[in-house]
């Protein structure tokens, strides 16, 4: 990770902080926003950004279930154990393995998931180490945090200071 | 009252959520600061009686860990079971305490799936309560085998022995149900902390303490609440809620399989499934009950964990009582209807005994799954019937007084299954009665101590209530309500 150039603001006030946004990416600059809470009206003013998590909760779920059909179906085959007129390879009771394994495999890859995406986003989106250490962004504050060559530091810091931010702190 | 938040096309603007929270939680009029600082409070060093209450849960745990003890050195004959009755105490309280683990993802789950507000301020003490009473039901198959050191035979593992294990035997499918379950349980369960433990990093470093600071560091797990861990995180919660939903129904009829899929007279029936599932969220939802009204009046916690909220969980009490009543007189009606001297005989037996005189009242000799039947009876038919009261819902010592009734009869219940259909199977040469010993009856009592001395050091140690989530259904922080949209 590269040394950090840009601006980072704190906000005691959503409505200053989404306003902040916009105007942000206007300028062409998607910022990242710190939030002690998941607030729809920043994912609004962010142009509702996605996940790839579903897909991976998808492939994983898929895996789980697979394996769940399978590898009981591989050891009845493995040591066949006869039982009067009864399936060798019965499907109806692997499919508790099955789903068993499905719900199994898509939660912990989705755990894990999150766990390396947050890690990956945290290099392609990185924010300044005193905006890590603000000890208020867990309590009350909203944050935004603007990666920006060093010719437009003091436009972002403008649109911060105007939109009512509480502290503006400019990295070069 | 109207959602306004979200993009308003035809104003051009975005318009900030005017929902003033959830209707019923007083909290939700509290700012973000003021949550902070009331869910820290309570994790504030505790009032000497809570040692007096973790040792006397202590001692119970250590009882149980006593008599297992004990039951280890001489062998499992020291126990109650034996021929014809496999199956007691142990069994019994496997099949209750992961019926108390159904309401903590019930809550966390299904009712977040369907939006149902009063969930916010129970559901994280609900799930530790799964994830401890999970814990305790494992527990019991380990000690139930009587050479514990052998359960990994269980598990499918390539073996000296080559044989795999039989995947279609309930049993099995036990384990891998079980086991699923209480590892999606803990890491819903985790993965709903993190976001709070980040709060109770920074607020140790805002407040200068450097060793809780350095314990709940590591812990955070790196979180800073932006918007792109947020996104994640979300969804996966939502995946989480999607996966966890499906297997609160799976957990308990897999569990029923155990002994719907025997040719047992009282246990093979098609019911099983839906009357355990039932069965499990009522008693669930009760023992969710039994603890947090008390906490609600330990902590002070009245603006969190509101009348309504009490209300609400009660009608879910209510509805869940009609279910599992009209699952016991179904089984009443189908042994009848089947035609099966078998089924009708042990139908009779578990309310009146033996059938030495065509009597109602049997033989008159008392056995243990007789005096199980009416306390079931009672305490899960009739005693929550006041609960369509809402002067009884709106009283929390009623409610509780209740609900401690119900989780008295769901244990009875469980041991009125297991007991009554092993002593009167077909043959009445193998006959048999079944007492426990107190081996037993201190392990289960162990499994009580188990049970809420973990619940006991998880109050005091991490936050009993979801603070994103308080938040998160409180009104924002705004100075003009409305503000320009995002796309002009």
């Amino acid at each position: 990770m590269g040394k950090f150039t840009g601006v980072w603001g704190t906000f005691e006030f959503l409505d200053e902080t989404t306003e902040t946004i916009e105007q942000v990416r206007n300028e062409g600059v998607q910022p990242t926003v710190i939030s002690p809470c998941p607030r729809h009206e920043i994912d609004h003013a962010l142009g509702n950004p996605t996940t790839i998590l579903p897909w991976i909760a998808l492939f994983f779920g898929a895996l789980g279930c697979f394996i769940g059909y399978s590898f009981p179906a591989w050891t009845a085959s493995d040591w066949v154990l006869p039982v009067s007129g009864k399936p060798i390879l019965a499907i109806p009771p692997y499919t508790i393995i099955g789903f068993e394994l499905t719900i199994l495999f898509t939660t912990i890859f989705t755990l894990v998931s999150i766990a390396m995406l947050g890690i990956i986003d945290s290099f392609r989106f990185p924010i300044p180490r005193a905006a890590k250490k603000y000890p208020r962004f867990q309590r009350d504050r909203f944050g935004v945090v603007v990666r920006c060559d060093a010719e437009k530091l003091e436009q972002f810091e403008t649109i911060m200071k105007s939109n009512g931010a509480e502290e503006v702190h400019v990295e070069k | 009252m109207e959602k306004t938040s979200g993009y308003d096309p035809t104003a051009g603007k975005v318009i900030i959520d005017e929902h003033l929270g959830h209707p019923g939680i007083k909290a939700t009029t509290f700012d973000y600061a003021e949550i902070n600082d009331e869910m820290l409070a309570m994790l504030d060093k505790p009032h000497p009686s809570y040692y007096l209450l973790l040792l006397g849960f202590l001692l119970a745990f250590g009882l149980g860990i006593l008599s297992f003890a004990i039951q280890v050195d001489v062998g499992i004959g020291y126990s109650g079971i034996s021929h014809p009755i496999a199956w007691g105490f142990y069994i019994t309280n496997f099949v209750f305490w992961i019926g108390i683990g159904h309401a903590g993802t019930l809550i966390s789950a299904v009712f977040y799936l369907t939006r149902a507000p009063w969930r916010t301020a129970i559901y994280r003490s609900a799930e530790a309560m799964t994830v401890f009473a999970v814990f305790t039901a494992g527990l019991f198959p380990l000690i139930h085998i009587g050479r514990p050191w052998l359960a990994f035979w269980l598990i499918p593992y390539p073996n000296e022995r080559m044989l795999w294990v039989n995947f279609k035997s309930p049993l099995l499918w036990d384990v891998f149900a079980v086991t699923t379950y209480m590892s999606v349980s803990i890491m819903f369960f985790m993965l709903g902390l993190i976001p709070d433990i980040a709060v109770l990093r920074d607020e140790a470093i805002r407040r200068g303490k450097k060793l809780k600071a350095l314990i709940y560091t590591p812990m955070a797990l790196a979180w800073k609440g932006t918007n792109h861990q947020w996104v994640h995180y979300m969804r996966g919660y939502l995946i989480f809620a999607a996966c966890a939903t499906p297997l609160v129904f799976s957990v308990h009829s897999i569990v029923s399989w155990d002994f719907a899929m025997s040719s047992v007279p009282g246990w093979h029936t098609t019911i099983f499934a839906p009357y355990f599932v039932a069965g499990a969220i009522f008693s669930g939802l009760a023992m969710v009950l039994t603890v947090l009204i008390p906490i609600r009046a330990v902590f002070g916690l009245q603006d969190y964990i509101t009348n309504h909220v009490i209300q609400s969980v009660s009608k879910v009490i209510i509805f869940t009582s009609i279910i599992v009543g009209y699952a016991y007189a179904t089984e009443f009606f189908i042994g009848y209807y089947s035609g099966s001297p078998y089924e009708r005989a042990i139908f009779y037996y578990r309310p009146f005994g033996e059938m030495t005189s065509w009597t109602l009242l049997g033989d008159n000799q008392l056995n243990f799954p007789q005096i199980a039947f009416w306390l079931m009876v009672f305490c899960n038919v009739f005693a929550p019937i006041p609960l369509w009261r809402w002067k009884v819902r709106n009283n929390p010592l009623a409610v509780w007084i209740i609900a401690a009734l119900i989780n008295v009869g769901m244990w009875f219940e469980r041991f009125n299954i297991i007991g009554s259909s092993l002593q009167h199977e077909y043959d009445p040469a193998s006959w048999g009665e079944y007492w426990p010993t107190i081996v037993e009856t201190g392990v289960t009592i162990g499994s009580f101590g188990f049970f809420f001395t973990l619940f006991t050091i998880f109050v005091k140690s991490l936050p009993p209530m979801a603070i994103m989530e308080l938040k998160e259904g409180t009104k924002p922080p705004v100075k003009n309500n409305v503000h320009k949209g995002a796309d002009g």
